[in-house]
């Protein structure tokens, strides 16, 4: 006899989602990830809008990764227009970018995922018992507010950052300030490796996966031109429609992505796996010391990651300011650049993985045509690979397989709402 | 007894209950003061029952958001449209006025009427009563904070009446429009930003929404096609955040 196991919405997650899983005796006979988020159609609304206005807009696909979307969005428009940047704005774009992550991952790492892990329902039931470790996400999450609220306005959906540099160029006081917030929640930022290494990546959560990340240069980052991939591939962001092939499937408003016919995989353990060697100080260190927790066949590890890029993130934002510092600001002025007709394609690290946004424009520099692929668009057949997965391993009773697979997808950081407006279908 | 809050979301970005979470310094505090029975995006507990106070971000997309925005009002005392989605539609309502969902659905994924359950965006208001709107995209968090406070001592908060302008004069910011000929909608938003974009230099985008004095609206229209905008621009510009406007808002324009 089949039966119909379900999780009907997703907690802790981002958007609203479900799973269904049919069995017959052990035979797992289907799987489904259900996303029910409603579509947004950003792709179709934002047509005949001026660049200008663009990212403004695009941004608001995410809440929660509004500066990657930003960033991803101005990308594509200056790489349509040809427009240099100056140095202090690579610096500052850098900043922006590393307290998002320092945000988001603060957020699922300590308040979302850890409660899985100490076996309570949220974070506000966890503080009774575990203050420091809630006390800690605060903080951590705070100072990266503190970026995004420094550099781009507020903490969600800024405004500072634009085409061509920012509006207004932080003060060094603003700056110095941030710096300090840093260096204090540099232990809080350790912490989280010192819980998640203590929790054993359970076998029943293994499998081959293929994984994809961005090259990010000479150090370990967020930004770049080009998109790694396991076995040693490397193509550039250009040729993303090749590594994200989508297909609109009945049950989702989120079209699934595959790579040669198979599923892929983006987010934290893609790029600590991928681009592990280009880590420095102290997120190397934990690196070499646990690097059994970053285990490319078991998805789990995602946790782990985003714990050891927090470490790197809060050492990497002292140093950009540094940097910024030392070199001293200047209110410079947004880059010149004349728009054209033309077509731009950029990606950025998301904190839960490659983001893509491909901007066609005509000679006013109006949107004719878009495409935006969202990480979690890119990971939902994975997730359905590991659903499928887990429930050919499970032994026991169901409602621990459910549990087992509800724990499964959060450490993906599933951003739903995110997933739900996706590519065009050619 | 503490009051039992419900913090929902249908379609959007999320980022109206993100508000809450980035309290951080209050946080600990002010869930000590509540009960929290619902809160899918931060907590796997839920409970059923009477509500006290609903807040509900997004903007009512498919025929599912229709149906959990019906039970939420059914259950609640007091509901709150929270956020821009909630209070307008959001920026998914922008086209509302043009076009068709089916065409949008055919154009985004490819498809045809009657696979998704997808509708027009609308705000709550348009199949509930809303006791009270919290508008921003997203909210701020002040003003959350501030209607939470005077929720728990039995009051409905004050709204703001006045338009962007007024805060971006106490500033005394140089007007974006005057100084830079930039496309401020300043004149025609609502207030309680504290005119945060144009303090950075920049024009406003009218995420608040439009004050409720209608009258503004077409003097912002012709003030920005003298300024040499296009209509197309212009409506590009006012519809973002305000698609279900009423038509006489636009200048009496025909859309």
């Amino acid at each position: 006899m089949t039966r119909r196991l379900t999780v009907d919405m997703l907690t802790r997650v981002e958007g609203h989602g479900g799973v269904e899983v049919v069995l017959d005796g052990d035979e797992v006979k289907d799987v489904k990830f259900n996303i029910f988020e409603g579509p947004r159609f950003f792709e179709s609304i934002i047509k005949t809008v001026n660049y200008e206005k663009i990212p403004d807009m695009t941004r608001r696909i995410c809440a929660i990764c509004t500066a990657s979307h930003s960033l991803a969005s101005i990308g594509a428009i200056e790489n349509a227009f040809g427009v240099e940047n100056t140095p202090q704005t690579e610096l500052l774009r850098d900043l922006l970018i590393h307290g998002e992550m320092i945000e988001s991952h603060a957020l699922h790492v300590y308040m979302l995922a850890l409660p899985d892990f100490l076996g309570y329902p949220d974070a506000i039931a966890m503080s009774a018992d575990h203050i420091d470790a809630v006390k800690n996400a605060l903080a951590l999450k705070k100072t990266g507010n503190m970026i995004h609220t420094t550099l781009s306005g507020r903490e969600v959906h800024g405004m500072n950052e634009r085409v061509g540099g920012f509006s207004k160029i932080p003060t060094e006081e603003e700056l110095t300030k941030v710096k300090k917030m840093l260096e204090k929640v540099q232990p809080a930022a350790e912490l989280a490796v010192e819980l998640f290494k203590g929790f054993d990546l359970p076998a029943y959560n293994e499998s081959d996966n293929v994984l994809m990340a961005i090259d990010p240069g000479e150090r370990f980052g967020y930004l770049g031109t080009h998109v790694l991939v396991s076995g040693g591939e490397r193509h550039p962001q250009e040729d993303y429609m090749k590594l994200t092939n989508e297909k609109v499937y009945r049950h989702s408003y989120a079209k699934h992505s595959s790579y040669n016919g198979g599923p892929i995989m983006v987010g934290a353990l893609p790029r600590v796996h991928l681009s592990h060697d280009k880590l420095t100080g102290t997120a190397r260190e934990l690196y070499k010391e646990h690097s059994d927790m970053v285990d490319p066949r078991n998805t789990l590890s995602n946790n782990f990651c985003q714990a050891l890029e927090l470490a790197h993130d809060v050492e990497r934002g002292v140093e950009t300011i540094d940097a910024l510092l030392s070199d001293g600001l200047e209110e410079e002025g947004l880059a010149e650049f004349e728009a054209h007709e033309g077509r731009g394609i950029n990606a950025v690290e998301a904190p839960r993985g490659l983001l893509y946004h491909d901007y066609s424009f005509d000679e006013d520099g109006c949107i004719t045509k878009a495409n935006i692929i969202t990480p979690t668009a890119q990971n939902a057949a994975n997730i359905e690979k590991d659903i499928r997965v887990i429930a050919v391993n499970h032994v026991g009773e169901d409602a621990e397989l459910m549990n087992d697979i509800e724990v499964m997808i959060r450490a993906y950081d599933p951003c739903i709402s995110c997933s739900v407006h996706l590519v065009r279908l050619r | 007894m503490k009051p039992r809050v419900g913090i929902f979301s249908l379609t959007g970005c999320a980022g109206d209950q993100l508000q809450i979470l980035n309290m951080e310094d209050e946080l600990l505090d002010l869930v000590s003061h509540i009960h929290i029975v619902d809160f899918q995006e931060g907590s796997s507990h839920k409970e059923e029952g009477p509500i006290d106070v609903a807040f509900v971000e997004g903007s009512v997309s498919t025929e599912t958001d229709l149906k959990h925005l019906k039970e939420i009002r059914e259950r609640s005392k007091i509901l709150i449209a929270f956020g821009n989605c909630a209070v307008e539609g959001g920026i998914q309502a922008m086209r509302n006025k043009e076009g068709s969902i089916d065409g949008r659905l055919k154009d985004v994924y490819g498809v045809e009427t009657g696979f998704f359950d997808a509708k027009l965006s609308k705000p709550l208001s348009e199949y509930v009563e809303v006791d009270l709107n919290i508008p921003g995209c997203p909210v701020e968090k002040e003003e959350t904070l501030r209607a939470i406070t005077s929720l728990l001592h039995g009051d409905l908060p004050p709204s703001f009446t006045y338009p962007v302008c007024v805060e971006c004069k106490l500033n005394e910011y140089p007007c974006v429009i005057v100084e830079s000929g930039k496309p401020c909608l300043g004149p025609v938003i609502r207030a309680g930003c504290d005119a945060r974009c144009p303090g950075l230099g920049l024009d406003c985008i009218g995420c608040r929404g439009p004050v409720d004095s209608a009258s503004g609206f077409a003097a912002e229209f012709s003030m920005l096609l003298e300024k040499g905008y296009s209509k197309e621009y212009i409506l590009n510009r006012l519809r973002v955040f305000s698609g279900e406007v009423k038509e006489g808002f636009l200048g009496g324009e025909e859309l």
